[in-house]
């Protein structure tokens, strides 16, 4: 594996759709079919236009995107929401750690960001990720996802950078 | 027990409310307790705001046919999620402690439920906010404290996340 890093580019876009299109990644996301998929990938890779998401590549081929979802008014740009993903086959490769990384970095230098904080569904793996790396916890909504009658939790994490 | 104002009527909103909107976010009394703090920023949010009257999803208060509040559901786009939506409310501060966010958060609650379906509604207010003993007052409770969220001329102020099961 030959791991790189640049900032997220427009033509990123359709990796980030089949990725999310995988339902064992879709699962973690609120979307649930093509149109909001389209919806939520129209928004992600819009923010390529301040500059404030990273793609990673395996030999120059998108394998991970993430992005702070910088905000628009004066008195928050100090915190920031991001989010993240790394195509299936990569998983567990440690892509998604080095990926964070970058992305702290770039919240920390780049956009003077001293909070940086995620959403993600009780039970994803990538949980265990965000924890090492410091991230901790500052909400539960229980009935966040609802799906089949049945309501999953969304966590609230943060990290002080 | 407060009463309601006499000649207090909660009607749907409409794009024309937008200036009553733009003039209470632009009181530093009102602005304090939302993200906004210069003119191009009210604008987007009266924008956003408003926006969602399309969807009748939003009430005013109307005292002797002038606007004095505003509350609005921002619904969720995404199906797994649209069972819960944020709110937002607003009350002009000469009308405030009259009992009329009361009638709209109650009014928007009852329209969250029978109207959309909705399982539960929620909101974000920072630290200090008055409208923390309205929403518990309404059954909300806490899911989330975060320290510092708000930075205001280099003062930190947290936010609290509420929700409320309908």
């Amino acid at each position: 594996m030959s791991l790189t890093f640049r900032l997220t580019q427009p033509e990123d876009a359709p990796f980030l759709s089949l990725w999310l299109s995988d339902p064992h990644i879709l699962c973690w996301f609120p979307m649930i079919d093509a149109r909001e998929i389209e919806d939520a990938v129209r928004i992600w890779i819009g923010y390529s236009k301040i500059e404030s998401g990273l793609t990673a590549l395996d030999n120059g081929e998108p394998c991970g995107i993430a992005n702070l979802y910088i905000q628009p008014y004066a008195k928050q740009k100090h915190t920031c929401l991001f989010s993240i993903i790394v195509k299936e086959e990569m998983r567990g490769k440690g892509v998604g750690k080095a990926l964070l990384g970058q992305l702290i970095s770039l919240a920390k230098e780049k956009f003077q960001i001293e909070i940086l904080h995620l959403e993600v569904y009780e039970g994803n793996p990538a949980q265990h990720l965000y924890e090492k790396m410091g991230f901790v916890l500052f909400g539960r909504q229980s009935h966040f996802i609802k799906e089949d009658g049945r309501y999953s939790a969304k966590l609230l994490m943060q990290k002080r950078l | 027990m407060k009463q309601e104002p006499v000649g207090l009527d909660i009607r749907y909103t409409y794009v024309t409310d937008s200036p009553y909107l733009r003039q209470w976010l632009d009181l530093p009394q009102v602005q304090k307790w939302f993200p906004v703090s210069e003119e191009k920023e009210i604008e987007d949010a009266v924008q956003c705001w408003i926006g969602f009257s399309r969807y009748s999803c939003s009430l005013t208060a109307v005292l002797d046919g002038v606007p004095c509040g505003i509350a609005t559901l921002f619904l969720m786009p995404y199906k797994k999620v649209a069972h819960h939506a944020l709110f937002k409310l607003v009350v002009d501060p000469q009308y405030q402690r009259r009992g009329i966010g009361t009638s709209l958060l109650k009014n928007l609650k009852h329209l969250a439920k029978s109207y959309f379906r909705l399982d539960l509604i929620h909101t974000e207010v920072f630290e200090g906010n008055p409208l923390i003993h309205l929403l518990e007052a309404q059954g909300f409770q806490i899911y989330a404290t975060q320290a510092d969220y708000v930075k205001n001329q280099g003062e930190y102020l947290g936010r609290i996340l509420y929700e409320v099961y309908l």
